[in-house]
């Protein structure tokens, strides 16, 4: 695996980086049915981290602890589902095809004379990565350091109308510490079955023997 | 063997999943070269141009790895394995074909011949080989017998989902119990999740009342089922014991793929009359081998008909032989999908389909979906979102209990089944006389379901 101990250890790699490509936590207000973005403990125009929990700002409800949590977890599973369902690429930019079929030589690609590889389209490693983004949403020390990836940018339509101040975060992310902590739980329920964290693991072994 | 579930998820390997996709056609390409007794020789790589008639195991796939939606006898290719032909795939003629059903994934032995290397004309398509059924000694049989002091086993079959869509209304499920206490009183209940439902839409869209009759509400999904369900599942009669398997839509088991490790039942705190058994198991009660699947043949095959004769046969009985020659619960490959379509939020664009769940399955395990041991259960449990049906299919005893709650909240179904005490006197069961003398169960013969509403 020579080519493999120059990549940097993952956990070297920002998590601006690293989330890039991670899926935005969607959430359902349980009394409005608005649907919105969850960033964490920042400005929105859509809700607010409130002294007792998760407040939809278009109908003032504040979220039961389990009314947030049930729906990481179903969005956690839902993306565990997607990435069973095996959708496969190939890798030749003129090929484009994608496909549920596994040739019995795995990295083939079915379309006739292609001699690129295929792959799986969502990969355990983009998996991993989206639970460690939701995880990083639920950490208290990276909320208080504002160093969440942004889920707005200047010139969107949703962009924030007002600002959080920095102290603002720190109280709110402190006042939330219990509702963080249990969502935490829901995620780490499935990093710890999951085969990815234990591949990082042996990388890192080896890396160090070698 | 349940130890070979504690396998870590979400870890799929692309060869080693077209490692156990290549070794079900070798299987089967054993078993039908002992079964018609034919010779290496009579076997040909039916992707290759020749005008002699051959032999050929492989797997039907579509004619292209771009097919969606519904296929048709035109549409087909056969799959040959690595060894037999490369792992190319070559289009089938069926027009020699008059009657026969065919599904993704279906592992077929075929006689024709490829004359123009364009498609293999299909002349005929061989019956694959139904697996032996169980026996036991006569020793065994006494043993049982006098275990059931000459009583019928009586076993209730329960799946879930255990709520409706649209409340958590768990009243349904604390009647059944006291029905199983009181009424039914059988020996076994066997319960499959889902018990809280991932997909269950309240859930999905954060829709969770407030419980008033709890004193501490729920937090998690975790939690909600130790305290709304697990009380009511305490309930159980401790005498009855009662099995649980799980769905790969459960909240209660972090293992959400299909094969699919057991709940844990010491984390669930569940009592001691329970068992925890993985999806899929087979198991004995006393003679009985019970083979339970809690992935959905029966809604996700998608046969391919051709003639009249079979299509008028009911499709339940030729799902159930599919399944029995395949020798797997779920041979349909790749598994079902499941999405909704959701205006995008983008106004160019159409609508977008997003991914609920599917049959997840976990491709570099399926060996573990396998028939145990090479024959079939007496009684294979299959719970489907169709009409729930019991029917006896190859001498195997077929049960789809139906669900327990409908998704609108109407009451559903649950199977009781009654299978007479093992006894050797009544001649019900078959006496084979080899080098030892074994005895066939014939359950199909000794037992009776019934399909109750809740
Ligand atoms: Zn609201
Ligand atoms: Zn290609």
């Amino acid at each position: 695996h020579g080519s493999n101990s120059l990549q940097p250890l993952e956990t070297t790699i920002s998590d601006m980086e690293r989330f890039k490509d991670s899926s935005n936590l969607e959430l359902h207000c349980p009394n409005c049915s608005q649907q919105f973005v969850f960033g964490g403990v920042i400005a929105s125009n859509f809700y607010q981290m409130c002294y007792n929990g998760l407040q939809c700002k278009k109908c003032e409800h504040i979220f039961t602890p389990i009314q947030l949590s049930c729906q990481l977890e179903s969005i956690i599973r839902a993306h565990i589902s997607l990435y069973y369902a095996g959708w496969l690429v190939c890798d030749d930019m003129t090929c484009g095809n994608v496909t549920r079929q596994i040739s019995v030589f795995g990295k083939r690609c079915l379309n006739e004379g292609c001699t690129g590889v295929m792959r799986y389209r969502y990969s355990d490693k983009q998996l991993y990565n989206q639970l460690l983004y939701f995880e990083s949403l639920f950490d208290c020390a990276k909320n208080k350091k504002q160093e969440l990836k942004a889920v707005y940018y200047e010139g969107d339509k949703d962009y924030p109308k007002e600002k959080l101040s920095e102290s603002s975060v720190m109280v709110l992310t402190e006042q939330n510490r219990e509702l963080f902590e249990i969502n935490r739980a829901v995620i780490e329920k499935y990093l710890s079955n999951c085969g990815r964290r234990y591949v990082d693991m042996g990388g890192i072994f080896d890396f160090m023997t070698n | 063997d349940p130890s070979k579930y504690k396998f870590r998820i979400m870890r799929q390997n692309l060869v080693e999943s077209s490692e156990v996709l290549n070794e079900q056609i070798e299987i089967f390409t054993k078993l039908v070269q002992a079964h018609l007794k034919l010779t290496d020789s009579d076997f040909g790589d039916p992707t290759i141009q020749s005008q002699n008639v051959i032999y050929a195991v492989g797997r039907i796939v579509p004619d292209s790895p771009s097919a969606e939606g519904f296929l048709n006898e035109q549409s087909l290719s056969l799959e040959t394995s690595r060894l037999n032909g490369i792992g190319r795939r070559i289009r089938l003629k069926l027009d020699n074909i008059s009657d026969t059903s065919l599904f993704v994934g279906q592992i077929v032995a075929l006689k024709g011949s490829n004359a123009n290397g364009e498609a293999f004309l299909v002349e005929d398509i061989l019956d694959m080989p139904y697996p032996d059924a169980p026996v036991s000694t006569e020793e065994d049989i006494n043993l049982y017998k006098n275990s059931l002091k000459g009583e019928s086993a009586k076993i209730v079959v329960t799946a879930g989902p255990y709520f409706p869509d649209n409340s958590l209304d768990i009243s349904y499920l604390s009647d059944f119990v006291e029905r199983v206490n009181n009424e039914s009183k059988p020996h076994i209940v066997i319960m499959y999740g889902p018990f809280i439902d991932v997909t269950n839409s309240m859930i999905m869209e954060g829709r969770i009342p407030t419980f008033p009759h709890l004193k501490v509400q729920p937090r998690t999904l975790d939690e909600l089922f130790t305290r709304l369900v697990l009380p009511i599942l305490k309930n159980i009669n401790p005498k009855i014991q009662v099995i649980l398997i799980p769905s790969t839509r459960d909240v209660s088991s972090n293992h959400s793929s299909y094969p699919q490790d057991s709940f844990d039942r010491k984390g669930l705190q569940l009592p001691k009359n329970f068992k925890c058994f993985t999806n899929p198991s087979t198991f004995q009660l006393n003679e009985t081998f019970f083979g339970c699947s809690n992935a959905d043949i029966f809604k996700d095959m998608k046969e391919i008909l051709k003639g009249g004769d079979i299509s008028m046969r009911n499709r339940f009985d030729r799902i159930a032989e599919h399944m029995l020659q395949q020798r797997r619960f779920y041979p349909v490959f790749p598994g079902s999908l499941r999405s909704i379509t959701v205006p995008a939020k983008n106004e160019n664009s159409k609508k977008i389909h997003k991914h609920i769940s599917g049959v997840d399955l976990e491709v570099s395990y399926l060996g573990l979906t396998e028939f145990v041991g090479n024959f079939a259960p007496d009684v294979i449990m299959v719970p489907s979102d169709m009409s729930p049906f019991a029917r006896v299919v190859k001498n195997v005893v077929f049960i789809n209990p139906g669900k327990f709650v409908k998704a609108r909240g109407a009451r559903g179904t649950h199977a009781q089944i009654s299978i007479c005490c093992p006894n050797l006197e009544d001649r019900k069961l078959t006496k084979l006389e080899n080098d030892e003398v074994l005895y066939l169960h014939n359950v199909w013969k000794r037992s009776r379901v019934d399909i109750v509403g809740n």
